[in-house]
């Protein structure tokens, strides 16, 4: 009778255990982190004060992310201040490193069971719009309390037509630019970072003396070559109008002869020229730039993420001082904007369609967006770090910055002109495919000609 | 077994309940799930579209899958030998009478086995190294520089040196069932055999081979399973690049369905070419070696 007892506990047990488990997985996130208050409380009453209850954000300013990193720190900060202020909303945060939030939000979105808040990437807008999953926030954004101020050029990844699904969010930063050490340049006789490659090429063959990389990058996610070259290189080809005619779907096409010759270009720099440290397929941006901050490399070209680290890493030291910033060279037989760098706002404050099912969470939803797209982020960014966002912010004053910061907002901001980074737009079906392919391409595996025939049937076929 | 010490079978079907349900929630639903899947148009979110059978007459016809299949067949290859090979051999090695501290080998071979094959492979990256890796570094301190190359962006070798990794990390897995299975040998055996005048090598072919080939069959059914499913230790060594040259059939499926696009109805079709390939070579090896020691036996 005991072992039969027995028997049946142990039984009840496991099944207890297994339905606990099951009922688990709903609450359960990768890195909970509950928000304290260490900032001062927003003083203004918010739209969301007529709401109690529970409110879920996902985003991937993780703690880590944000030591150095002006975006993620305002944002969460942003996060923290707006807590504080709605002390009745529970927000719940799931916080992931950017890689995995890439992958865990598109699970999300698959399952139709995406947050209440996110952040949303500028090339799923079309697709999840088409999916019903993201809100139409095009008459809160018109009618928000900061809308004079937005900067509406950000808005354009975020957009169907005429309908917008999200607050362009964290800071407005470069994907494309030259981190060159001068004092290294200097030696090899130039005052400046050369405007076209044909000095770049003259350079390294000092530079080759030296044992050092002439510029280092890496592309080993695939990504790099992509974001952070061939969005600004191909600019340099075909011109604004040319994407914006891919965006509209207007005509414009991939094997288009002046974005083949990009390639063609990208290419050459890539497989016949030994500007480049040889490993940059092996290895990632975040590698590569350790060969710049190590004295390795001369040069680094990266994204903004890349000049914040950087800049945390070199604090203090003589690189730090000698450090400058420069657009990509261009090409010899490029005719467009030689002074152009893709810069934008990569990700958007998003609502998930399930929100609107309850009135009061929409607003305290839409609240928390505007709060951390609106002009208290942007004046925090611009005090601490120098950097711009959604809102504008009128009269920085950058004399409190050291030379560094200053010279990095001007060149972001006001001494360059923008252009668009290509992977906020069109769709991951033809990134994924273009991105192997310019991968195999810049080893000499595949021609200009092919890469750009297969990213067009990806256009056609997914876009 | 006598009546009285048999359970009753509401006893067994309760104990089979929990496992029972485990199995078909964690295999069997998902299987059924992706099989339904694959018949849609599917790029996440609520809208699906059924389109038959089109997403396999695109996988028949997708390159990238076959280059991904070609992979896996190449890794089967090498770690059946680099795996069970090396692993029979050094459990030879181990169960001579020369070798001391036996379990020292035992467990120092076994413990690469336990270790996360994402740990593995970062660790096999910083070996593989342009600029400051373990290789190069010896090949250019014994005057080799010549040999040293950027060993992750290379294709023509690329799947030898993901394969280093899963080879080095499994041997011990294989040595110790080898090991087990040698031990259930009878020693009389090998002293009769000694006494006959036989040496190490013919006893390992004509002894311990045929009386361990069961055992060796079973490794040979986890290691062509096992790498059929390879995909941690490549994704963050190479990321199955460059290009696709290192590409195996999950990484094209997870890429499919998550990173580089959200297409899961496709995703699930190849998830599900992956299950019937992997089935086809699994049975098809298991059906070649069956009629090879049958004919044998004749």
């Amino acid at each position: 009778m005991k072992r039969k007892l027995l028997s049946v506990l142990l039984a009840t047990a496991m099944v207890a255990t297994l339905m606990v488990g099951c009922g688990k997985t709903e609450t359960e996130t990768t890195e909970t982190e509950t928000t304290e208050t260490e900032t001062e409380v927003a003083e203004t009453e918010t739209e969301a004060a007529g709401y109690a209850g529970e409110l879920s954000i996902m985003h991937f300013s993780t703690s880590e992310e944000s030591q150095g990193n002006g975006g993620s720190d305002g944002f969460r900060t942003m996060l923290s201040q707006w807590q504080a202020a709605n002390p009745d909303i529970t927000l719940t945060e799931e916080v992931l490193a950017n890689a995995e939030y890439k992958t865990q939000i598109a699970t999300y979105a698959a399952a139709g069971d995406l947050p209440d808040v996110f952040l949303l990437q500028g090339m799923n807008t079309k697709t999840w719009a088409a999916q019903g999953l993201i809100l139409d926030l095009t008459d809160a954004v018109n009618s928000s309390p900061y809308a004079a101020d937005y900067n509406k050029a950000y808005l354009t990844p975020f957009m169907d037509g005429d309908t917008i699904y999200g607050y362009p969010a964290l800071t407005g930063g470069t994907c494309t630019v030259v981190v060159y050490d001068s004092a290294k340049w200097a030696e090899a006789g130039f005052d400046t970072f050369p405007t076209t490659w044909a000095d770049v090429e003259a350079a390294s063959a000092y530079f080759d003396e030296q044992g050092v990389d002439t510029i280092a990058f890496g592309n080993g996610g695939g990504w790099q070559a992509n974001s952070c070259f061939i969005s600004t290189l191909g600019n340099r080809y075909t011109g604004k109008e040319w994407y914006q005619s891919m965006i509209d779907k207007a005509g414009a096409s991939f094997e288009d002869a002046e974005f083949v010759a990009a390639l063609a270009e990208t290419q050459r720099l890539f497989t016949s020229t030994s500007i480049f440290n040889e490993d940059f397929n092996a290895i990632t941006n975040e590698d590569a730039r350790e060969y710049y901050i190590s004295g390795d490399a001369a040069a680094f070209i990266g994204g903004n993420w890349d000049v914040s680290y950087i800049q945390s890493t070199l604090s203090g030291t003589d690189l730090y001082n000698t450090t400058k910033f420069a657009v990509l060279p261009q090409p010899a037989d490029a005719t467009k904007d030689p002074n152009s760098q893709n810069i934008g706002l990569g990700y958007a404050v998003a609502v998930s369609t399930e929100v609107a099912n309850d009135p009061a969470k929409l607003a305290a939803a839409i609240d928390l967006a505007q709060y951390l797209t609106g002009p208290e982020f942007s004046t925090f960014v611009a005090e601490n770090y120098a950097l711009g966002g959604f809102t504008n912010v009128a009269n920085v004053d950058l004399s409190g910055f050291d030379q560094w910061t200053q010279d990095f907002y001007n060149w972001s901001y006001v001494d360059t002109t923008a252009c668009e980074i290509y992977d906020s737009y069109l769709t991951g079906d033809v990134w994924g495919l273009f991105n192997t392919d310019l991968q195999t391409m810049m080893n000499g595996g595949i021609t200009p000609e092919d890469v750009a025939k297969h990213a067009q049937e990806a256009y056609l076929a997914n876009y | 077994m006598p009546e009285s010490i048999q359970p009753k079978k509401i006893v067994i079907f309760g104990y089979m309940l929990v496992p029972m349900t485990l199995f078909i929630f964690a295999v069997f639903v998902p299987l059924v799930a992706a099989g339904v899947f694959s018949f849609f148009e599917w790029k996440g979110g609520p809208n699906k579209i059924f389109i038959g059978l089109e997403n396999y007459i695109t996988l028949i016809n997708d390159e990238i899958f076959w280059t991904a299949f070609g992979n896996n067949i190449f890794l089967v290859v090498a770690c059946i030998i680099g795996q069970i090979g090396l692993a029979f051999v050094f459990s030879l090695m181990i169960y001579s009478r020369l070798v001391k501290f036996k379990s020292i080998h035992r467990t120092f071979g076994f413990f690469p086995s336990t270790v996360s094959a994402v740990a593995v492979g970062f660790i096999w990256r910083m070996v593989f190294d342009y600029k400051n890796g373990v290789i190069n570094w010896f090949l250019t301190a014994i005057g080799q520089e010549d040999l040293t190359r950027v060993w992750l962006n290379d294709e023509k070798i690329i799947m030898f040196v993901v394969a280093i990794p899963l080879i080095w990390q499994y041997i011990g897995y294989y040595m110790i069932i080898i090991l087990s299975a040698m031990s259930s040998v009878s020693q009389e055996i090998f002293e009769v055999a000694e006494l006959d005048g036989a040496n190490g090598i013919q006893r390992a072919i004509y002894i311990i081979f045929p009386l361990i080939k069961n055992t060796l069959l079973v490794c040979l059914t986890l290691c062509i399973a096992g790498n059929m499913k390879a995909f941690d230790n490549i994704y963050v060594m190479t990321k199955g690049g460059p290009g696709y040259s290192s590409n195996v059939m999950a990484m094209y499926a997870y890429n499919i369905s998550f990173d580089k696009s959200n297409n899961l109805g496709y995703g699930s079709a190849i998830s599900v070419g992956i299950f019937v390939l992997s089935l086809l070579v699994i049975g098809g090896s298991q059906l070649l070696i069956n009629r090879a020691t049958r004919s044998k036996e004749v």
